[in-house]
């Protein structure tokens, strides 16, 4: 298949792009104009073109997906004011859309996230699956939650009114190197001190190349086509088997204070109802006194990636101590092995 | 039953936030469209903000909604096209700034406006901060004797990574300006300054440089000396001091107020009871105690989310009256020409150092 794949240098499209050319594929990789392309080690692959483009502004797109099969939609932002991560995360997509429409694409692997599930219309202990609600008041959650749940609405759109071919993955968290330290584990009180909310929750981890993987498998497989799918490898770890095995492989980790999940959704609770009662709800307390926040976090819940498995015939490449092993290694994870065969390059063409 | 004008905004960015919001609350307004180039951005910010419709084409909103009042929030290479179909289309206009990229285009702007019978203003929303107005009393009742010395300073992290004006994937559309980025906030430099100083404009110099050299500014540096008479103003945008700040000095021949709107406090030293001996003393506690009652406030509304944005709000609040009473607009055409005008002058010393 020929692939676009946008959000190409960010953290999961790198790999994405290294497994998509490992498995045949000719890719066609959106990089951001003043991103560094030589950086990552396939930049120079002969089934590779790369494409700068920044999606915020629709000039060049449609040039982009000439001769394209199917588009692995990856950008989002994830800093900045909502205005800045509306701008990067829904208007990109609007204006690949757009482009996609006419140029008679229909075929979208839409990268989603954990974050636009209903945590609060959860039980505690619940299993969240493809079937949880979606958050409909998101109003209290974080800007990117809002702006990915805007950004599955345009999904939607496109796959009922254009008859999109859609597949949506949402990843649990995404780790990998460089990102092993995340918003899921706890809040940063200091360097060398966190604050670890419900040690023993479950929390939905997906290793980066094992994702990447799961990725383009939704890209190749029709039956995904139409399908939401879930993404984490299981068997899914405690946030304290996590934090155990990572600290192992981290030079100096930071000591972790853990509290316990009933108490800090009480003090949550407790926050929330004096900013309700006595200050018209306009106080901006830390997120973690949030409980829309706090549950989107911390919420102990059960997961499961069964259906993606199943429908995407995929199983987890590497354990959790393997891709920890992988992460604090030397190694270059991009690389990918020249094709016996050299093709012409695709910007030979 | 209330006059109710009906409004339109045209351009959904960062700044939408403020005007939608202070119409979503006004009772003397409703909010009929919403329009953006991005229909999700319009569909957006009407469903936020309670828009009776979204629009992606502004012309359509004008022909669809036929609006009262039209608040223009676009790049400002785009207000002088679009204020002038409103104009045209007979809304009254309400324009950020600046309101057009050279004086001469305001002053053909401000006659289409004549021409057509309607109101225009640009957004001059830190005069109407609670303090600024403070700090103009005390100007007006003679606190501070004859105005002498006035310094506005703004510092802002525009090159810091994350910064919408540091995108070097997709240049912030301020760039193109005249100024460059700071083109986007010498009107607030401006007003401010001017609106201290009533006197005819006679001396200008202004060091315009961009300190790191690269190609995505223009220039990240303003100093400007401005003299009306015996009156002296200094300009100084800044995009590496810090902490961030927006500080007005201004300094009379009795004493001298202070403020910053990013923090707001208030210091003043004039003439207080207990004579020449006792004054200083009496100035430091009267300010050490408003200084731990603005701390005190200051926390309070970054819990509550207050911004500086607070004169934007009056300034509207007082907009929507005037129109509604058929009086004069509390920015008037005197206050934007003056400057427009300034900021002209200053822009042509850019070549000079």
């Amino acid at each position: 298949m020929k692939l676009l794949i946008t959000g190409a240098s960010g953290f999961l499209g790198q790999y994405v792009v290294a497994e998509a050319l490992r498995r045949g594929h000719q890719v066609k990789a959106v990089i951001r104009p003043a991103s560094d392309p030589t950086k990552f080690s396939w930049h120079d692959h002969p089934n590779l073109e790369q494409v700068r483009l920044d999606l915020r502004q629709r000039q060049g797109i449609a040039d982009a997906l000439k001769g394209v099969d199917a588009v692995i939609h990856l950008i989002a932002v994830k800093s900045g004011d909502f205005y800045t991560q509306f701008a990067g995360t829904v208007i990109a997509t609007e204006n690949l859309l757009d482009a996609m429409i006419a140029s008679s694409i229909d075929r979208l692997i839409a990268i989603s996230t954990f974050s636009v599930y209903d945590y609060q219309a959860l039980g505690t202990g619940k299993l969240l699956d493809e079937t949880a609600p979606l958050d409909r008041h998101p109003q209290y959650r974080d800007e990117y939650a809002q702006t990915k749940l805007i950004q599955e609405e345009l999904y939607r759109k496109f796959e009922q009114e254009q008859s999109g071919q859609v597949t949506i993955v949402r990843p649990g968290m995404v780790y990998g190197r460089g990102e092993l330290w995340h918003a899921l584990l706890g809040m940063e009180l200091s360097q060398s001190r966190w604050l670890c909310v419900g040690p023993n929750a479950f929390m939905p981890m997906t290793y980066v190349e094992n994702c990447a993987e799961a990725i383009v498998l939704a890209a190749e497989r029709e039956e995904a086509i139409g399908q939401t799918l879930n993404i984490v490898d299981e068997p899914v770890p405690t946030r304290s088997t996590y934090i155990r095995e990572l600290s192992q492989r981290t030079p100096n980790p930071p000591r972790m204070t853990p509290i316990l999940w009933p108490l800090m959704s009480l003090l949550a609770g407790l926050a929330w109802w004096i900013n309700t009662q006595f200050l018209e709800t306009r106080a901006k307390l830390p997120g973690i006194l949030v409980p829309a926040k706090l549950q989107a976090r911390f919420k102990p819940l059960r997961y499961n990636g069964e259906k993606a498995q199943r429908i995407l015939k995929w199983t987890p490449k590497y354990s959790l101590g393997e891709a920890f092993d992988r992460s604090c290694s030397d190694d270059d994870l991009l690389t990918v092995a020249q094709p016996m065969n050299p093709v012409l390059s695709l910007s030979q063409r | 039953m209330p006059t109710i004008l009906k409004s339109a905004v045209i351009g959904s960015g960062v700044i939408s936030k403020e005007h939608l919001s202070f119409l979503n609350t006004c009772d003397r307004a409703r909010i009929v469209g919403v329009c953006d180039l991005s229909p999700a951005a319009a569909q957006y910010a009407a469903q936020k903000f309670q828009a009776e419709a979204a629009f992606t084409d502004y012309r359509h909103l004008l022909e669809s909604t036929q609006p009262d009042v039209v608040h223009i929030l676009t790049p400002p290479q785009t207000h002088k096209r679009i204020a002038t179909d409103c104009l045209e289309a007979g809304a009254h206009v309400i324009c950020e700034k600046p309101i057009t990229t050279s004086y001469q285009d305001f002053q053909e702007l401000w006659a289409t406006a004549e021409r057509c019978d309607r109101r225009l203003m640009e957004n001059h929303n830190y005069r109407f901060n609670e303090l600024i107005q403070t700090i103009a009393r005390m100007v007006e009742d003679g606190t501070l004797g004859e105005v002498q010395d006035i310094e506005v300073r703004m510092a802002l992290n525009l090159r810091e990574k994350g910064s919408r004006y540091a995108d070097e994937n997709l240049p912030n559309p301020m760039h193109k300006l005249p100024a460059g980025v700071i083109h986007d906030f010498i009107t607030h430099l401006t007003y401010l300054a001017l609106q201290f100083m009533p006197g005819e404009i006679d001396r200008v110099a202004a060091a315009w440089s961009n300190h790191a050299g690269d190609s995505l500014f223009k220039y990240d540096d303003l100093d400007a000396i401005v003299l009306a008479g015996q009156v002296h103003a200094r300009l100084r945008f800044s995009a590496y001091t810090r902490p961030e700040c927006f500080t007005l000095f201004v300094r009379g021949s009795r004493g001298y107020a202070e403020t910053d709107l990013f923090q707001p406090y208030l210091r003043c030293v004039i003439p207080r009871p207990g004579g020449k001996q006792l004054s200083p003393l009496v100035n430091h506690f009267v300010n050490g105690y408003e200084l731990m009652q603005s701390s005190v406030r200051n926390f309070r509304n970054k819990i509550m989310q207050r911004s500086p944005y607070e004169g934007l709000h009056s300034l509207l609040a007082q907009t929507y009256e005037a129109l509604i009473s058929n009086q004069p607009l509390p920015i008037q055409f005197k206050d934007m020409e003056r400057t427009n005008r300034l900021v002209e002058r200053l822009l042509a010393e850019g070549d000079r150092f």
